[in-house]
């Protein structure tokens, strides 16, 4: 089942760590969000493959806008 | 209470491989600094003459003694780098840390008898005032080497005098035997003067047959009859008493062991001094460990050496506290307090070498939506909101019920701010935490893991803002400041960018003076900087942490000022519910 990982806050994208069709563990660390200050690591809620990814480094998000998409 | 503390749950997760290959570089940063400050530690204990040149005088120097004084691998320094004053001898001249003395913990300080033969010099003083505090804080002995041959005459300026000068050993000695804990001292060496008051004000005098004790050494006496000025005819007068008085100076051990009996005992060897420091430290009053054990001792289940993948050393990446804290207790075992509560802070009860401590942390990373309930803003680990102020007020005043020390780590940015804050009680609630923290009347000890900044710094345990702090490490990637250099730099500059615009003059040089104050602060919040200063009192590598948590543990426990029952511990209970 897909699963979306969204931003819990506006930032700027610092780094993306995984690409389509990676493999990750739970807590594994997806993308950073550079915003307040600090580089935020945002985890795999599960285990799972992930299928899409939707930014890039030096993008700005919203909060709530969709970063990865986890099966 | 055993099945409370025999098996505790489990926390911290296994290092993952993709964590370990991303923060390859962080480990090396981290793993550099240490080099350096070993490196500086290093330069630091060779200060001063050779040791082959003061053993070819027949006598050991303060490392030597050390080393043959202390249970091997019990030695955990302290004020390693410390040069306040910034001395050209890049030393206070004393050197001191915690380690066991037949296999009883003690605070240890000698004077560094390669540098001036162990002369009184600037920031001494308050290096001794530290090593007193922590003496009276943990309540061991304290036990020195004096070999002190008085104040470094042309500089007496920078620290005869004052407050908190030379003389302050002195009262504080009188006050630690007031307080029941003994000093022993052994002793070595030319001790006039200042010397001579610190070979006097210990509790145990044990010297070595070519010591000399005295008010006044022989330099003075033979000094002491100026003619308002100096002549050829008086400086044949000052040679011949010189002369004379070399061959009998006052306070020689014949005098104070046998006339006066000052001395308790006199050794032929040097070695002979620290065999007598050993028999009386083998009298003092020291629980066996067992007896304040709630478990057996256990090393961590998971590996110290992952630390080095775990606490980042770029300062703005966020990690998990509870991991790093996972491979510094006991078997990687803990009781946290309030789990749900106050998120941005750990609370809770761990074990270190069988021991009961408390340890309080700053979390790091986003916090939960919604958190801090008072505000429309997220709330960001490192900073600290209401309910983690509230939930370590109530965590340290049940320690100080039960009797438990504290061991607190920091890495925080602050208190928030803010008007949502103060409505908040936040200002209240800091200061409640200091309230709380000198309430306890428990030994702490402080590891400022990353950040220790603003007023967060003074209330989560900081050595500033209470008299339980016992001593304070930093890591590598220790930075202690007010604040961040950028935003001190905002907040100097701010109205004199507005200023300078209005008026139409150019930006660049305002800019400029930004930058260099940013750097100035980044520049005087280094870890060897905090260590020099005195913010920390050690910086400690990563893997040397745990060693240090079971000094402090062993430490306190020794003989503790006060007891409280273990089927009376009410903070388990308070956790289980």
């Amino acid at each position: 089942m897909a699963e979306e990982i969204r931003a819990p806050l506006a930032g700027n994208i610092w780094a993306v760590l995984v690409e389509a069709g990676s493999k990750v563990e739970e807590d594994d660390e997806l993308v950073i969000i550079e915003a307040l200050k600090m580089e935020n690591a945002i985890f795999a809620p599960r285990a799972g493959t992930v299928s899409e990814v939707r930014v890039k480094k030096g993008d700005k998000v919203a909060e709530d806008d969709v970063l990865v998409v986890l099966e | 209470m055993r099945p409370y503390f025999e098996k505790m749950p489990g926390f911290g997760k296994e290092l993952k491989e993709n964590r370990i290959a991303r923060t390859q570089e962080s480990r090396a940063r981290l793993e550099a600094l240490e080099a350096e400050i070993a490196a500086a530690r290093k330069a630091k204990e060779g200060v001063g003459l050779p040791a082959a040149e003061i053993n070819k005088r027949g006598a050991l120097t303060v490392w030597q003694r050390l080393e043959a004084l202390v249970d091997a691998g019990s030695w955990h320094p302290l004020h390693s780098l410390y040069n306040p004053r910034d001395n050209e001898e890049g030393t206070t001249n004393v050197v001191d840390g915690l380690g066991k003395i037949s296999g009883r913990w003690a605070v240890i300080i000698g004077f560094d008898n390669k540098v001036l033969a162990g002369a009184w010099i600037a920031g001494q003083s308050e290096n001794i005032l530290r090593v007193t505090n922590l003496a009276r804080r943990l309540h061991i002995p304290l036990v020195w080497l004096v070999h002190c041959s008085g104040v470094k005459l042309p500089e007496q300026e920078k620290f005869y005098a004052d407050r908190r000068g030379g003389g302050t050993p002195f009262y504080r000695h009188a006050e630690l035997e007031q307080a029941g804990i003994p000093i022993i001292a052994g002793i070595y060496g030319t001790n006039p003067a200042g010397g001579g008051y610190q070979a006097i004000s210990p509790t145990i005098l044990l010297a070595h047959k070519d010591a000399n004790l005295a008010v006044g050494g022989a330099g003075i006496v033979s000094g002491m009859s100026p003619r308002g000025g100096f002549d050829v005819a008086g400086l044949e007068e000052l040679i011949a008493r010189a002369r004379d008085i070399k061959e009998r100076p006052p306070g020689r051990i014949e005098t104070h062991y046998g006339e006066t009996g000052f001395l308790s005992r006199v050794y032929d060897d040097e070695e002979g001094v620290l065999e007598g420091i050993k028999e009386y430290m083998r009298a003092i009053p020291a629980y066996d460990p067992m007896f304040f054990r709630v478990a057996e001792p256990a090393e961590p289940r998971l590996p110290a050496g992952d630390l080095y993948h775990l606490l980042p050393f770029n300062q703005k990446e966020g990690y998990v506290f509870d991991d790093i804290l996972a491979r510094l207790v006991d078997a990687s075992e803990h009781m946290e307090f309030r789990p749900g509560y106050g998120p941005e802070v750990y609370t809770g009860l761990v074990k270190i070498d069988g021991m009961l401590l408390g340890a309080i942390g700053n979390r790091q990373g986003l916090l939960p939506k919604g958190y801090p309930e008072y505000a429309d803003y997220p709330g960001i680990g490192g900073k600290l909101y209401r309910q983690g102020l509230i939930k370590m007020n109530e965590f340290v005043v049940h320690c100080g019920r039960d009797r438990v020390p504290v061991i607190w780590f920091q890495d925080t940015t602050g208190i928030d701010v803010g008007d949502a804050a103060e409505k908040a009680e936040l200002l209240g609630l800091g200061q409640s935490l200091i309230y709380s923290i000198q309430q306890t009347d428990v030994p702490m000890m402080l590891v400022v893991l990353r950040k220790g900044s603003a007023a967060a710094h003074y209330i989560m345990g900081g050595p500033t803002a209470n008299r339980h702090n016992a001593f304070t490490l930093g890591t590598a990637a220790t930075e202690i400041y007010v604040m961040h250099g950028e935003t001190a730099a905002v907040a100097t500059y701010a109205r004199r960018a507005v200023k300078e615009k209005d008026a139409g003059k150019p930006l660049e040089p305002v800019a400029q003076k930004m930058n260099e104050m940013a750097q100035k602060y980044y520049d005087t919040s280094r870890p060897a900087y905090c260590a020099r200063y005195g913010f920390v009192d050690e910086i400690v590598n990563l893997a040397a942490l745990r060693g240090y948590l079971k000094a402090f543990a062993g430490a306190v426990y020794q003989n503790p000022e006060s007891i409280c029952p273990r089927h009376q511990l009410m903070l388990p209970r308070i956790i289980r519910g």
